[in-house]
């Protein structure tokens, strides 16, 4: 005798048990949102309905596959390569100077790149065999250090998530990108203190000094690709491009210094660079279509509103909200990939936050650097899980060294969860009346 | 014959991946022509945003539907990836079964909305919707197909390939 | 037994004068129909809730007339600018004999009944540069931001603008920049989305009615006696009066509160504006699909 629940129970439990069995997360949605409209007697055609109508009404996601050109065009060229050149130039000759290196080399990648695993596969690459290179560093570390690193891409913009955080908030994109950088640079200071601590501790070597004569060249020939973050934020700011424009003008930027510049793409490799956008597009739009299509099914059960009374019925202080959405995204971090969080548990989260008065703005930089730190946390990491591979080490050893790194960005959340005018600072420089 | 079907097969792979990389080429081209006319020569379009977008409607579910491999979906791996093959066999002919089922009881409906879509069309490229929008009935079929696949393989316990974590990128 | 729901959806927000009005309107009926409303755009997005009645996935929407158009080409007579002078004229459209045609084209081509013109405001053009607006010809090499698609651009075209699509949300900002020198929204929109900030002066120009259609799919509307029409009917109505009315006054309010935190805010000639924009209508294919004598007849009323 089968005991039939509501329509929504289930359709939750169908979509955790299809996650469970190994099915993408994107069908695992869909599928499950189908099962809704069946069981509560709704038109099915909805579920094409919604992800057509959701897919063709999100322009800001256009930006999407074009920051993930932009990333790929940089790392077939020659420009990470330059950019860790200059870098070494700048902090290589202090102790421990590779592993400076690797930090600044994120901070800069970061102002190009809105994915951490496109730096981590990228520059963290090349700097886990630079730094691994003689035995200089040991492996694990290197790796625990490029993972970390690697954090600072989708804070500082551009930044692929908190573009999705947009979608799904209404918050601006332009504002939003502009609230990221102090908490990025913030954390990249942070990231360094602890490499100048371990490399007097360790007893790190220091790379050979760069002649200061030759710094002014190498800069020069960084230069093209320094400018990139200027060229975006003063090309979205000064009001030339929309971010979602921006996107495609670092693509093409990229593309322009490496073929005319730097000499270094071939056709053949900028068409693996579109066939990699493309396939990475491909599969977040399932996720981006899953989320669409269940957030019907939350709309129509009125989920959100009804999370909203109850949380509010507890008389939280946003403080303490904050304490709890910090809380619960690292829980679901270790489980879960950042994207779905991203797009099933925060437009839950909203309208909570909107009631208690807490700054869309700040909001998505708290919650986005949840995400983020998520990537490392063990177990489920996907940052730790890249490293690796790449460095060939058991995971246990990268989270032995990962741990130093991770208090310290749990506590660059902190600040950023409490200290709202850290985050809101830039923006309102720039007009923002939030 | 086993052969010539993998070569079929092979070759018709490779086209979606030409295919998908086109899509985002032209979407490329669309956002650097449009900024360019729009302040290069004061000439503001609408077409080429209407064009990106069709674009990634299309490149989303094309590439879902036939150039993501398996190993590069989006998946909840801690179970999945840590049983034995035995084990996830099962799975992947229960989810399967489950997949099939769903999407399959749902394609009348979904053909009917797309077709009733006819009635409209976009507001630049005049693109009758119904055709925009048939890129989901493809999808579906294409999901289908992939899974009777899939699960047949699982049934005849034919190797497939180790989940892969660090292979998923969802773009974070 | 229960009462046959009644979804509604709509893109203005919970906190939208029109949002109150579907909050009267819900009393009103609440004897006949438990009434569900989505705001936000959250169930159905901005543009699909017309398909959505179709297919009777919705009972009741906010449908602008944009929406219809795409499917009876003859609505598009009701977008045009400088059609309606003001909300008394719209209002007295829809209940005349021409008004009663066009309702007609939708209960029989859409299956679609409209209870009447959700009036939101008349749309006003809002600059941040500081040149002073008599003219079309004053507006020329304007960067006036419109919405998109053709029958917008045209429209901006009209007035002698040189129009720009942009996405709403980036106006502001584009505002700010300089990329555009203006938009043209209703007054409470620019309250909103405090666009009265980034702007110096407001030219009123009056050069379209905003509104919306109240509709319900009639599937519902043929499933009720004559008795339940007619208080369904006189529902609405007494809503959209109602709504009308709080957006007269705030226009009012608004146009005294900009002029108090210093922006210039005054006619230009309206009349110059009128007979420049119809005359570019006439002479392009958009007015091919008008129906015949209705441009007249709404002139006439
Ligand atoms: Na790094
Ligand atoms: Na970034």
């Amino acid at each position: 005798m089968m005991i039939f629940l509501d329509p929504f129970t289930m359709a939750l439990i169908s979509i955790c048990i299809l996650s469970l069995l190994g099915l993408p997360i994107g069908h695992a949605m869909i599928g499950s949102s189908i099962l809704y409209l069946w069981l509560a007697g709704l038109d099915m055609g909805t579920a094409a309905e919604q992800i057509l109508n959701g897919l063709y009404t999100s322009y800001l996601l256009l930006a999407v596959p074009m920051f993930i050109l932009a990333a790929e065009v940089m790392n077939a060229g020659t420009m990470t390569y330059r950019l860790l050149h200059f870098c070494n130039a700048v902090v290589g000759r202090f102790r421990g100077g590779l592993a400076q290196v690797n930090v600044l080399q994120s901070l800069i990648f970061a102002g190009m790149s809105g994915s951490a695993i496109a730096d981590a596969a990228g520059t963290g690459k090349m700097m886990q065999q630079l730094m691994t290179k003689d035995d200089k560093y040991p492996a694990s570390y290197a790796a625990a250090l490029t993972a970390t690193t690697a954090v600072l891409a989708p804070i500082l913009p551009p930044s692929i998530p908190l573009v999705i955080y947009a979608l799904v908030s209404d918050a601006s994109v332009g504002f939003l990108f502009l609230a990221g950088i102090v908490p990025g640079v913030m954390m990249a200071l942070a990231q360094m203190s602890i490499v100048a601590i371990d490399a007097r501790r360790k007893n790190f070597p220091v790379e050979e000094p760069v002649p200061l004569r030759k710094l002014p060249g190498l800069t020069l020939r960084a230069f093209p690709a320094l400018m990139l973050p200027v060229v975006l934020l003063v090309g979205i700011r000064g009001g030339v491009m929309t971010p979602t424009e921006a996107a495609a003008v670092a693509a093409g930027y990229a593309l322009l210094i490496s073929v005319a510049i730097y000499r270094s793409v071939t056709i053949r490799q900028f068409y693996r660079a579109l066939l990699n956008s493309g396939r990475t597009t491909a599969s977040i739009g399932m996720l981006l279509a899953g989320a669409m299509v269940f957030n019907y099914v939350i709309t129509v059960e009125d989920i959100p509103h009804s999370l909203s009374e109850l949380l509010l019925a507890w008389d939280l202080s946003p403080i303490q909200f904050l304490l709890i959405v910090n809380v619960l995204l690292l829980a679901l971090g270790c489980l879960l990939e950042g994207t779905t969080i991203l797009l099933v548990m925060v437009p839950v989260l909203i309208p909570t936050a909107q009631a208690l008065g807490i700054d869309m703005v700040h909001f998505g930089v708290v919650v986005v650097l949840n995400i983020m730190l998520g990537l490392i946390t063990p177990p489920y990491g996907l940052l730790l899980f890249i490293m690796t591979r790449i460095a060939e080490v058991p995971l246990a050893h990268i989270v032995r060294d990962v741990l130093p790194f991770l208090l310290a960005m749990f506590a660059a959340l902190a600040v950023v969860t409490f200290v709202p005018d850290v985050v809101l600072w830039l923006p309102r420089v720039f007009g923002y009346s939030g | 014959m086993l052969e010539r079907a993998r070569a079929v097969a092979g070759w018709f792979y490779r086209r979606c991946e030409n295919l998908a990389a086109v899509m985002i080429g032209v979407m490329f081209a669309a956002f650097l022509l449009q900024i360019l006319f729009r302040y290069g020569l004061q000439w503001p379009t609408g077409w080429s945003n209407e064009l990106t977008v069709v674009m990634w409607i299309w490149v989303v579910l094309f590439g879902a539907a036939f150039v993501v491999r398996e190993e590069e979906e989006i998946r909840f791996d801690l179970v999945y990836g840590a049983v034995p093959y035995r084990v996830r066999r099962v799975m992947i002919l229960a989810s399967a079964v489950a997949l099939i089922t769903l999407y399959g009881y749902s394609l009348p409906a979904v053909f009917d909305y797309v077709t009733f879509m006819k009635v409209q069309k976009t507001a630049y490229l005049k693109i009758r919707f119904d055709w925009l929008f048939a890129i989901y009935v493809i999808f579906v079929v294409a999901v289908i197909a992939r899974y009777l696949w899939l699960g047949w393989h699982a049934l005849r316990r034919e190797d497939v390939s180790e989940p892969d974590p660090t292979k998923a990128s969802s773009g974070i | 037994q229960d009462k046959p729901k009644l979804r509604f959806s709509a893109v203005f927000s919970e906190q939208d004068i029109r949002a109150e009005m579907m909050t009267l309107f819900s009393s009103m009926i609440a004897d006949d129909f438990t009434f569900e409303g989505y705001y936000g755009g959250n169930l159905f997005k901005q543009g699909t809730e017309l398909v959505a009645l179709q297919r009777n996935n919705l009972e009741m929407g906010n449908i602008a007339p944009q929406d219809i158009s795409n499917q009876i080409p003859a609505w598009s007579i009701l977008t045009a600018g400088y059609l309606f002078r003001d909300a008394a004229h719209l209002k007295a459209f829809f209940a005349s004999e021409a008004g009663a045609e066009m309702k007609q084209m939708t209960e029989d081509q859409l299956g679609v009944k409209v209870l009447g013109p959700t009036y939101f405001g008349v749309r006003q053009v809002g600059l941040r540069v500081d040149k002073e607006i008599r003219t079309p010809a004053d507006m020329a090499g304007i960067k006036l931001r419109m919405p998109g698609g053709d029958a917008w651009q045209f429209l901006g075209e009209a007035l002698g603008a040189n129009p720009t699509p942009m996405a709403y949300a980036e106006v502001y900002t584009g505002l700010q920049t300089g990329a555009i020198d203006g938009q043209d929204n209703p007054l409470p929109n620019v309250e909103n989305m405090k666009f009265y900030e980034v702007m110096s002066q407001i030219v009123l120009t009056s050069h379209l009615v905003g509104f919306d259609l109240l509709t319900v799919s009639k599937t519902v509307w043929d499933g009720m006696d004559a008795d339940q029409q007619a208080r369904f009917q006189e529902a609405a109505d007494a809503a959209i009066d109602f709504s009308t009315e709080r957006h007269l006054e705030r226009e009012t309010e608004l146009a005294e509160q900009f002029k108090s935190v210093g922006l210039k805010v005054y006619e230009p000639d309206v009349a110059a504006f009128r007979t420049h924009v119809q005359e570019k209508y006439l002479a392009s294919d958009l007015a091919a699909s008008w129906p015949e004598g209705m441009l007249e007849k709404i002139n006439a009323l």
